[in-house]
């Protein structure tokens, strides 16, 4: 376990710096972001200045090594934007992107998973195929979509729920949240619903065919024959073995929908860090884009890790190795 | 049966619950309050650190200015009451008595000099571009000198903020950019950001108390989304609002449309230089003024307008709005270059070039209101008078490093040229005074405009401290440009704005919304 730990912290070191060498090299592509924070009109001497509060005056080699030199004493850097520690900005942003992820994920997963088990014990049945269609709609409609229309029909049509931000937080455990009180609760009805639907569909065609596939096999028979109940069948024998691939997916969509919630929190103006992704990369606001990458990695690392403990869990026979 | 009546009251329950949960929660409040619905979010709260829109909306609530630019882009007294020209260039303007900071403090003459000490060092220093040195005469006078002659130096003190020396000291700079003090009609409450800005009024203001109490910003990106705020009566006011949604705004009774023509114009610089990066001919066809005068002709800007920008933009009759010191009386870049096809294929023809040539259009695809559509129509326009012009779309981040001077890269650039200013001078100086001459003027010349008839004016324009002879010599150097046609005009794009009925919202020139002058019904 302990060997398995530090070769995880090896690779994630690794998997850190070599995100940052490729954000690097790909943003000297860009303009140079000294114009973008500058007037039109600005003079040679304001541009110089300019260049020199945002340390841009030297080489991108150079840069690059104070940016290294500067992480590992635990500085992140400043955004040419905000002029605001780079790391400060997302973590600040972070918390309402996480609560409205989790909302999401935590949504679909109790939806996918009776949905899933129950369409791959009857595939035959109508019910089933009603629910395989209603994913294959799930997968398909885009994300953007789906917010306008939310926003249309149960905002601007019914005024049921508020269009969009983030309403009344309370600090829990030093994190604003929204859920708890009953106006943010309003707030992230739409933005989870409709962050959950890809999400939603994936796991439940996954628990289903994972499902089919368990249903066939001899155990399940043998456990029917010995008089267990079909329902404990279903959900003791047959899900515990078609879950590695949920399990799997699922991490990979957490991982992914907290990195890049982007168009949702961009149509329901949530105050998430998916905005300041998008916005950092429109003025070249390279600190901030690095960092962001950087923790997006971080995060994928530890879902990842996360997961394979997961697996231990539910299948004995996986050894972390 | 005990089950079923479980279930149900179950159900029943969990309705009432959504019911109560779907409830819209009213408010009602003695003290008025608005909610405001704005593009994006500010970056910053410190007025020396950056000039983006939210960002200098937000300067004017907390914050004042010496000199007060009003909506109608006049030039008032603010913290100064007056002000005077010593000599050609000594100003001397004295403050306003008992004007007083958020904290209580009042504002003395040092405070003023500390901005402007401290703004030389941020990056903004283009604000004090034109203060060679300032000092107190005593604590209620600041004598200001200019590094040459400059009439307008007043318009340009309307964009400085002052800050309060003790408290910036205090605090240092990255809390000043998160919690702004200043002498402005309303304070910060709360700012979380992207999602929302709570200022309250501030009632020692100078001007007296506003008549709004408590005004709420709102960051909300997407246009649909914005309107849709204000469809269901969340926001009062949006800025920005999406021209497909004008017709829809309009036919509701309970809200109110209002544009009107922004500052911001939209202009095609030529290339003047002898050959041209993207020309492949031994020499630049647009040093020929019939050249440019058939590429003027070409452009079918009411189309442009009516086709691409639904009628939400006006044509720019010259490279400043008539507010502004510079603008000519009755001259119209239209009426001297009208549409007329016919007329610039002679004009092409006559000049050598009938078989026409090729080159590139440099432009922006996410700065202004659908500039890569007008780049479109552009190229189809001049492909009429044999011009086949190759688009270069790309987003802002590459764009205004790409097409900075000395813009080798570049023969025909379209971009905008802001002047809240209220003054032609800074953008006659930046784009189209000879590059390399002088320090500090053809900083944006991308065409490299060249002619020293036009440079003597600028150079009579910079040498006065009278606006009037200011005013007249920036005029000659208008008739000049457009002779000469060194930028060719497009439009002007529309401010769009929708707010509830009992909104009363006069928009303001340089787009700045300020509460202090809206009030509700």
């Amino acid at each position: 376990m302990i060997s398995y730990l530090i070769k995880r912290v090896f690779q994630m070191v690794g998997v850190l710096w070599v995100v940052s060498i490729i954000v690097f090299t790909m943003m000297s592509f860009t303009g140079d972001p000294t114009y973008m924070m500058v007037p039109l009109d600005a003079t040679e001497d304001e541009i110089a200045n300019a260049r020199m509060l945002l340390g841009l005056d030297k080489s991108y080699i150079v840069q690059y090594g104070i940016f290294l030199s500067n992480i590992l004493r635990g500085d992140f850097g400043r955004s040419f934007v905000f002029r605001q520690p780079a790391f400060g900005l997302i973590m600040e942003r972070m918390p309402a992107t996480v609560e409205m992820v989790l909302a999401a994920m935590a949504l679909s997963l109790v939806l996918a998973i009776p949905l899933g088990v129950f369409a791959g014990a009857y595939p035959q049945k109508k019910t089933s195929r009603g629910i395989m269609a209603g994913s294959l709609l799930g997968i398909s409609l885009p994300n953007f979509w789906v917010g306008m229309m939310l926003i249309f029909i149960l905002a601007v049509q019914f005024n049921l729920l508020p269009s969009s931000g983030r309403g009344d937080t309370v600090p829990v455990m030093g994190i604003n949240l929204s859920i708890v009180t009953m106006d943010g609760f309003r707030h992230i009805i739409m933005p989870a619903v409709t962050l959950s639907f890809a999400t939603l569909a994936m796991l439940l065609r996954i628990t289903r065919a994972g499902m089919m596939e368990v249903m066939k096999q001899d155990f399940i028979k043998f456990a029917r024959a010995k008089g267990a109940t079909f329902k404990s069948v279903l959900f003791k024998h047959a899900l515990k073995n078609a879950l590695i691939p949920v399990v799997t997916i699922f991490g990979l969509q957490l991982g992914d929908l907290i990195g890049f919630a982007t168009i949702t929190e961009f149509i329901f103006a949530w105050p998430g860090m998916g905005k300041l992704l998008v916005d950092s990369i429109y003025m070249a606001d390279r600190p901030v884009i690095v960092v962001y990458l950087m923790f997006v990695a971080f995060l994928f690392v530890v879902i990842n890790f996360a997961v394979d403990i997961i697996y231990t869990l539910i299948d004995p026979r996986i050894k972390l190795r | 049966m005990i089950r079923s009546f479980k279930l149900g009251y179950c159900a029943i329950t969990v309705l009432a619950v959504i019911g109560l949960m779907l409830t819209p929660a009213g408010t009602m409040a003695a003290d008025k309050e608005i909610k405001i619905a704005l593009t994006s979010d500010a970056v910053h709260v410190d007025p020396q650190q950056g000039n983006e829109l939210t960002s200098n909306i937000m300067f004017n609530h907390f914050y004042d200015t010496l000199v007060r630019r009003t909506a109608a882009l006049d030039f008032v007294p603010g913290l100064a009451e007056s002000w005077e020209l010593k000599d050609e260039l000594t100003w001397v303007f004295k403050l306003r008595k008992g004007v007083k900071f958020h904290n209580g403090d009042e504002l003395k003459a040092s405070d003023v000099l500390f901005s402007i000490e401290r703004c030389k060092t941020q990056l903004m220093s283009n604000l004090v571009r034109y203060i060679a040195e300032a000092k107190a005469l005593d604590d209620y006078t600041v004598q200001i000198k200019t590094p040459q002659p400059y009439a307008v130096l007043h318009m340009d003190l309307s964009e400085f903020h002052i800050l309060n020396e003790k408290y910036v000291k205090e605090v240092g700079d990255e809390q000043l950019n998160l919690k702004p003090m200043g002498t402005g009609p309303y304070q910060l409450v709360e700012w979380v950001k992207e999602d929302h800005m709570t200022l309250k009024a501030f009632d020692g203001y100078y001007l007296g108390p506003p008549e709004i109490k408590k005004v709420t910003f709102r960051p909300i990106t997407n246009p649909a989304t914005r309107t849709a705020a204000l469809l269901t009566g969340e926001v009062d006011i949006i800025q920005d609002l999406a021209v497909r949604d004008a017709d829809r705004i309009k036919s509701n009774d309970k809200l109110n449309l209002i544009t009107r023509p922004s500052l911001l114009n939209i202009v095609l610089a030529l290339d003047y230089r002898e050959k041209s990066p993207t020309i492949d001919l031994p020499v630049n066809p647009m040093k020929d003024v019939r050249v440019r005068e058939a590429i003027a002709r070409a452009i079918d800007v009411d189309t442009i307008d009516r086709v691409i920008m639904n009628g939400l933009a006006t044509p720019s009759d010259q490279y400043v709005p008539s507010s502004h010191i510079g603008y000519v009386d009755g001259l119209d870049f239209r009426q001297v270059y009208p549409f007329d096809l016919e007329k610039a294929n002679a004009l092409m023809k006559e000049a050598g070039y009938a078989d026409g040539f090729t080159m590139t259009l440099d432009a922006t695809n996410n700065r202004y209101v659908n500039d890569q559509q007008v780049a479109q129509a552009l190229a189809g326009m001049l492909a009429k008078i044999g011009i086949t012009v190759q688009l270069n779309l790309m987003p802002k981040s590459n764009f205004f490093g790409y097409i900075r001077v000395p813009s080798d890269k570049s023969s025909f650039i379209m971009s905008g040229w802001d002047t809240p200013s209220g003054d032609a001078g800074g953008m006659y100086n930046s784009m189209m005074y000879s590059r390399d001459k002088k320090k500090g003027y053809g900083q944006a010349n991308r065409g490299a405009y060249a002619s020293e008839e036009f440079d003597a004016w600028i150079d009579k324009a910079d040498a006065t401290p009278r606006v009037e002879e200011r005013d007249k010599f920036l005029q000659e150097a208008t008739k000049v440009a457009v002779r000469d046609i060194v930028l060719i005009p497009v439009h002007y794009e529309q401010d769009l704005y929708a707010t509830k009925k009992n909104v009363d919202l006069k928009p303001r020139v340089d787009k700045f919304i300020w509460t202090y002058e809206i009030d509700i019904k």
